[in-house]
Order: C-alpha cells, then sequence, then structure tokens
C-alpha cells in the first residue's frame, strides 16, 4: 500500500467512525488534500447511493409460507432432538468451532 | 427500557422456553433487513427469499443452542451469509474472485463509453446513472468485499459486529470495506472526471 492508498484506507475508517484516534491527526490532514478530498467525496457518494436503492420487497405469501414451515418442525426445541452440539454461543468464531448440527446449520457451506 | 439486543434476547428465551410465537416475532421484525442483506447476494429476488426463509427455518432449529453471547441479528445474518453462499454453491455459481475484479481496469468497465456520450455534465452526473454504475460494481465484487460493505453501509453494523457475523478480525473488516469502496470508486471516475471538453 502506497502513501496515498494508506491515507484513503484511513479516509475510509473515518467515513465509518472506526478510525484510531492515533491516525485521526494524518487522515484529517489528508482531507485538506485533492487525493483525500475525492475520496472523502466519493466514499459518502457510494454510501448515499447504496442506502437510497430500493431492496425487493418479499412477496405477499412469504409469512404464511414460513409460518406453516415453522409449525411442522416438531421438537425443534426440546432439550435434547438428538444432537450434542453445545457449543455455539453466537461468538465470532462460534461457527467454525462448534459441533454438531448448530454448527452445520449456522455454517451450511462445511456441511 | 431495554436496548433492542435485549428485547431480542426476551424474545429468543421465549421461543426457547417453546413459544414458538415469539420466534414469528422475530421473523417479522428481521424478515425485511434480511432479505435487504441477501439479495445483494443472491440477485433474483424469488432465489432470495428462498434463502431468507432457509435462512429462519435455520436459525428456529439452532436457536436453543444460542446463548446470547452476541446479538441475535448477528448470528442471524452470519446464518443468512452462509446460507446464501451455500445457496450459490449449489447452483453452480460463484461470485467473481478478487483477480478477476483487479483484473479489470477502469478502462475496462463496459458502460464507461456510453456514459461519456451523454451530452451535458448534469445529465452525466444524473442519480440514475451513478446508482446504476455502483450498483453494478457492487454486484462484481468478490463475495466478502460485497458483504462487509453491504453490512456497514446499508445494515449499519460496526466494525466489531462485522468481524462477528463474517468471523473475521477487524482489521480484515477494514480492510474489505476500504478495498470495495476503492473498486467502486474507481468505476465512478470515468462519469465524474471525464473532461467536458473531451467528450466529443
Amino acid at each position: 500500500m502506497d502513501t496515498n492508498e494508506t491515507l484513503r484506507a484511513h479516509i475510509s475508517a473515518l467515513v465509518d467512525g472506526e478510525l484510531p484516534q492515533a491516525d485521526a491527526e494524518l487522515a484529517l490532514a489528508a482531507l485538506h488534500e485533492t487525493d483525500g478530498k475525492v475520496a472523502w467525496d466519493r466514499y459518502h457518494l457510494i454510501r448515499d447511493t447504496l442506502r437510497a436503492t430500493p431492496a425487493p420487497a418479499l412477496s405477499p405469501g412469504f409469512a404464511e409460507q414460513l409460518a406453516a414451515r415453522l409449525a411442522a418442525e416438531p421438537g425443534a426445541l426440546a432439550p435434547d432432538a438428538g444432537d450434542s452440539a453445545d457449543s455455539h454461543n453466537g461468538s465470532a468464531n462460534g461457527t467454525t468451532e462448534s459441533t454438531g448440527q448448530a454448527a452445520i446449520l449456522a455454517n451450511p457451506g462445511t456441511s | 427500557m431495554t436496548t433492542e439486543r435485549e428485547s431480542d434476547q426476551l424474545l429468543v428465551e421465549r421461543v426457547q422456553a417453546g413459544d414458538q410465537k415469539a420466534f414469528d416475532l422475530l421473523v417479522s421484525k428481521y424478515q425485511r433487513r434480511l432479505m435487504r442483506l441477501v439479495s445483494r447476494l443472491v440477485h433474483d429476488p424469488a432465489e432470495a427469499e428462498d434463502v431468507v426463509q432457509e435462512t429462519f427455518i435455520k436459525a428456529y432449529r439452532a436457536l436453543r443452542h444460542f446463548r446470547g453471547d452476541s446479538a441475535f441479528y448477528t448470528w442471524l445474518y452470519r446464518i443468512g451469509i452462509n446460507t446464501a453462499k451455500n445457496y450459490l454453491v449449489t447452483q453452480g455459481r460463484r461470485a467473481p474472485t478478487s483477480t478477476e475484479t483487479d483484473a479489470e481496469g477502469a478502462e475496462g468497465f463496459d458502460d464507461a463509453d456510453s456514459l461519456r456520450d451523454i451530452n451535458t455534465p448534469e445529465s452525466m452526473l444524473a442519480s440514475k446513472q451513478i446508482a446504476h454504475t455502483v450498483n453494478a460494481a457492487m454486484e462484481a465484487l468478490p463475495l466478502e468485499l460485497r458483504t462487509a460493505i453491504v453490512l456497514r453501509e446499508i445494515e449499519g453494523l460496526s466494525y466489531e459486529e462485522i468481524s462477528e457475523v463474517m468471523a473475521c478480525p477487524i482489521g480484515t473488516v477494514r480492510s474489505r470495506i476500504f478495498r470495495a469502496r476503492e473498486v467502486i470508486a474507481d468505476k465512478l471516475r470515468p462519469l465524474l472526471e471525464f473532461p467536458v471538453d473531451k467528450r466529443r
């Protein structure tokens, strides 16, 4: 990463309010340069554009269809439905470290 | 007063106690957000809807293992993203790789020439064309970059939350979001920088 790229990376984090304090002065100085100002403008343009783009709506029958499928899930929440998964805790590493059904469900790509 | 995370956790605990109606409330709350996220990964709306439905079923089945160490929605989003990835694999599709995206230069953008033909700077900067360019660039992003920027820009997640959803370090999140922005900004450049006097 060259210097300009590093500064733009700082600006990107600044746009998100995620820039470490130690890098703030450099990033703010970079915003006074053309490259930094252009990056700032474009990152916000991208954000505003993405947020303005509507998402497709769910079809009218979605809720009923899902409700019917959920109703057909017998004993899914019973204390022991036949697997020994016990370590899925929603943590960042839980998906890959868990064993059993929960890990398979949370990370179907590995199933 | 309870936070959103705490109120979700209350509903989760109700579901874990056997109250399926409480899960319906979570579905009602998150179905549109999940659709918004998944439709950025699986473009066909009907297919995206199938993935959303599958995500909720998987979440329901796995919910008894959820202990609330992270927010319910970050856990749900992770299941949604993995379900979408798995769906794309089973459909024989794949997201563009970093190499492919990186290989495209700014001049490789197919729409660049046609955009240059537009007569006025005002129309060249029209929001429709910018939206088209941004969304086309988004679709061409590698899945990891696309997922990261969608979670940040559209879902408004913090870097820490994204790192939980994507199971990667915060530094990787920061880098993925930056790289995604750089690729998209590069695609915007012909629209925003091409000098008026060189367009004819």
